[in-house]
């Protein structure tokens, strides 16, 4: 692997040299700018630190966040470890007043990269493990070498394949622990090495730019260019996530910042954002701190650990990395009606057997999915009916949650959908009321659900015939407790248990022709179980119509006629 | 009314067919709404099935254990048994009928169990010859029994206070309990059980 990545080194160098004078030649101020902009950092950085970490493999982009620098440096095409060798060896010249390089640098102080440098790095930094150096093991398993600008093109031509309304994008970057584990450990030696040093002074491990933030600061304007549009807070996110094979051994020991976990705007780590130097663990106190320099340095003491906690590592490897780019979900609510009695309201299939004829579910959900191009749909109703009830009066609220949806249906197009459903052949589901609605939604529609009532119609028979007080009776109780044991037909799945419903108002409205039929109006607690308070649960709802009207009484039908929620 | 049902019977629901345009008033919506709800008279049944022959299979097991101690299983689609004193059961033939019910037989008394959670916790193990109950006549008593292997999740402890429940509805708020057994353990009980027209000509009712 070493003699591989040597030779892509050699035969890139003259290449690389060429391009970079050929481009300042050709008046791109920007890279002399840049160039200007390099030696201006490491000019406010003690060379003798960064020559040092240069040397256990550290690049130059970690380098320059272990010390807090901030800026588009990181953004800086040519930022390579030999790039920032070269530079160090021109200062160090300079400072020490020797004329060791050719007069011609030696006239012009800012000067390009001597010959021998490359803008891509040979070497895997062994503390980033090439996530700053874009350089990472893509799904094929080949390692990928690239530049801030080519992934940004890479990234941008995935998203551009599938989304074609852009106006925003949240970039959010995921990163294995072991890096946060090196960043320790790589802290630790130069504390210990220089800590007494003035430069160190007051210097915490917590204001380094994290390798999130680093990646972020190299990729956000290019996509931004690419994608011509503003990155951050966005509907659309495009995740990067790196993992690596060599998981963390250790105890993961939580260690939480003063800034808690408020990075989420910019990007989301793997796990701990930010280690302190003084470590607050959590679960097991494992004293991330101590542990590591046991490990890293001499190793006298072998705790029995993985190899791949010692640092420098022997031999490093290459991230695998992920991209991932979805939107975030989008909503529609409203109120449906089902008119038919062989329909459920979700999908309901036994043994491979479907219930019904079909579900409000799928009926709604399939004609709104494929209208917004998105991946598949959520369907949440406040509170649900048997199959074989019907949902009339008002209709009951609803929220169909769309996932990566390509298209965002303007208002017009929303109420095409509304017609489309309503104009089924089949015309067993009616829609009302929808709109795109936020994630706001969800509350509205949970909020209250448990307390608010719900009015039925039921089709009722009773053992003997109807007489006039039956009415009158019925009506005058008004908020009638009643006592229901979880109805035998769902005491299999449910807790046995007693519970107390009230019926606030009932109502009997005769039918003509029959003396025996008669509808019952009634208005319910949430969570009532009507048709056994219709006929008893053999005495175990008590009261009921039976038991009131002193007979057997039966249900025939059940309709509800009112959900009482002020949503949609 | 049947529990889940796919409607084959579509008499009651004429009226679904014609679904009203949708309305822009309060009042013609409510209009709608009623048409939709109230039925034909003339498409109702005479008497409907009941909700227990609706939504349970009956089973019987005539002399179980001891002649005379006629029993019912009343099988819902959910697996749960409600066991209970079939029409025939001797005690009915005994003057002014059950006059006492009482659940603390055999090693405990079975109206005090506990059972909870969906996972029925706590629900104890019966054979199918466990007693349930004893219940008493002027002249005798008689022990009830599960009939089918399984947890014992409720027993109708109503029966305590009224007795009378067993002579005036046994087929409906005079059941003793509900059983709910394994799959194999039902179907072992099922071949021991009748149906309800094997058992209405055996006992030639």
């Amino acid at each position: 692997m070493a003699n591989d990545t040597k030779a892509v080194h050699v035969s890139m160098e003259p290449e690389v040299a060429h391009n970079i004078s050929a481009t300042v030649e050709g008046q791109d101020i920007s890279v002399y700018d840049d160039v200007r902009a390099l030696h201006d950092v490491v000019q406010g950085l003690p060379s003798h630190v960064m020559k040092d970490l240069l040397s256990i493999g550290v690049c130059a982009r970690c380098i320059f966040r272990l010390f807090g620098i901030r800026g588009n440096i990181y953004s800086c095409s040519f930022l390579s470890s030999s790039m920032l060798s070269s530079v160090l060896g021109e200062q160090r010249h300079a400072d020490e007043d020797m004329v060791d390089i050719g007069s011609e640098e030696h006239k012009n102080p800012i000067s390009l990269p001597a010959s021998e440098v490359s803008e891509v790095d040979a070497v895997l930094c062994t503390l980033c493990l090439g996530i700053l150096q874009f350089t990472y093991c893509d799904d094929k398993e080949l390692v990928v070498k690239k530049s801030a600008k080519d992934m940004a093109v890479a990234i941008s031509e995935l998203l551009r394949r599938e989304w074609h309304q852009i106006d925003s994008f949240s970039l959010e970057v995921s990163i294995p622990p072991i890096v946060l584990e090196n960043e320790s450990s790589v802290w630790l030696y130069m504390k210990r090495k220089y800590g007494s040093e003035l430069c160190f002074q007051g210097k915490l491990l917590s204001q380094r730019i994290s390798t999130v933030e680093a990646l972020i600061l190299c990729l956000a304007k290019p996509l931004e260019t690419l994608l011509d549009c503003k990155s951050g807070a966005s509907d659309i996110r495009i995740c990067l996530t790196f993992t690596h094979s060599k998981a963390l051994k250790m105890v993961h020991s939580v260690a939480v910042s003063k800034h808690g976990c408020k990075r989420t705007k910019t990007g989301i780590e793997n796990c701990i954002d930010s280690i302190d130097d003084s470590v607050v663990g959590d679960i097991e106190c494992s004293d991330l701190a101590g542990v590591t320099i046991q490990r890293s340095f001499g190793g006298s003491q072998d705790n029995g650990s993985s190899q791949s906690l010692k640092f420098p590592p022997e031999k490093v490897e290459a991230c695998h990395l992920v991209f991932l780019c979805y939107r975030n979900p989008i909503f529609f609510g409203g109120r449906y009606l089902k008119y038919s009695r062989n329909v459920s309201q979700t999908r309901w299939i036994i043994d491979d057997e479907r219930k019904g004829e079909a579900s409000v579910e799928e009926i709604v959900g399939g004609i709104i999915l494929p209208m917004c191009q998105g991946d598949n749909y959520k369907f949440h109703a406040a509170g649900r009916e048997d199959i074989d009830v019907r949902m009339l009066g008002s209709g009951r609220p609803f929220l169909v949650e769309i996932q990566n949806a390509r298209h965002i249906p303007s208002e017009a197009f929303v109420k095409e959908i509304e017609t489309k459903i309503n104009n089924l052949e089949n015309k067993l589901v009616e829609v009302k009321n929808l709109k795109a609605v936020g994630s706001q939604g969800w509350d509205l529609m949970r909020e209250g659900e448990a307390e608010k009532q719900k009015q039925y119609a039921a089709l009722v028979w009773i053992s003997r015939p109807l007489k006039d007080e039956d009415l009158e009776s019925i009506a005058s109780f008004k908020d009638m407790k009643v006592l229901q044991r979880t109805p035998i037909r769902v005491l299999h799945r449910r807790s046995p248990l007693e519970r107390e419903k009230i019926i606030h108002w009932m109502k009997i409205e005769k039918i003509a022709g029959s003396n025996h039929y008669f509808l019952l109006h009634l208005c319910t607690q949430a969570g009532t179980y009507i048709k056994e308070f219709v006929h008893g649960d053999l005495g175990r709802t008590h009261p009921s119509v039976g038991s009131l009207l002193g007979c057997r009484a039966e249900i025939l039908q059940l309709d509800v006629t009112d959900v009482k929620m002020d949503c949609f | 009314m049947k529990d889940y049902s796919v409607d084959d019977t579509d008499k009651l629901d004429s009226s679904v067919q014609n679904n009203p345009a949708p309305q822009q008033q309060q009042q013609h919506e409510g209009d709608g709404l009623h048409r939709l709800l109230v039925p034909d008279a003339r498409d109702l049944p005479l008497i409907p099935p009941s909700a227990v022959e609706s939504n349970f299979v009956s089973y019987f097991a005539p002399d179980f254990i001891k002649p005379g101690h006629d029993q019912y299983v009343y099988r819902h689609a959910n697996g749960l048994c409600v066991i209970g004193l079939a029409p025939t059961h001797v005690a009915f033939k005994d003057s002014g009928g059950i006059t006492a019910v009482d659940f603390n037989v055999g090693r405990s008394d079975r109206s005090v169990l506990k059972v909870t959670g969906k996972r029925k916790k706590n629900a104890q193990q019966f054979e199918p010859n466990t007693a349930l109950c004893k219940v008493c006549t002027n002249d005798d008593s008689y022990i009830v029994r599960c009939c089918v292997k399984g947890s014992l999740l409720e027993v109708n402890d109503r029966l305590i206070k009224l007795p009378g429940l067993l002579n005036s509805s046994a087929d409906r708020e005079g059941y003793v309990a509900i059983i709910m057994p394994k799959p194999a353990d039902w179907l072992k009980a099922k071949g021991l059980l009748l149906g309800l027209e094997e058992y209405k000509k055996l006992r030639d009712c």
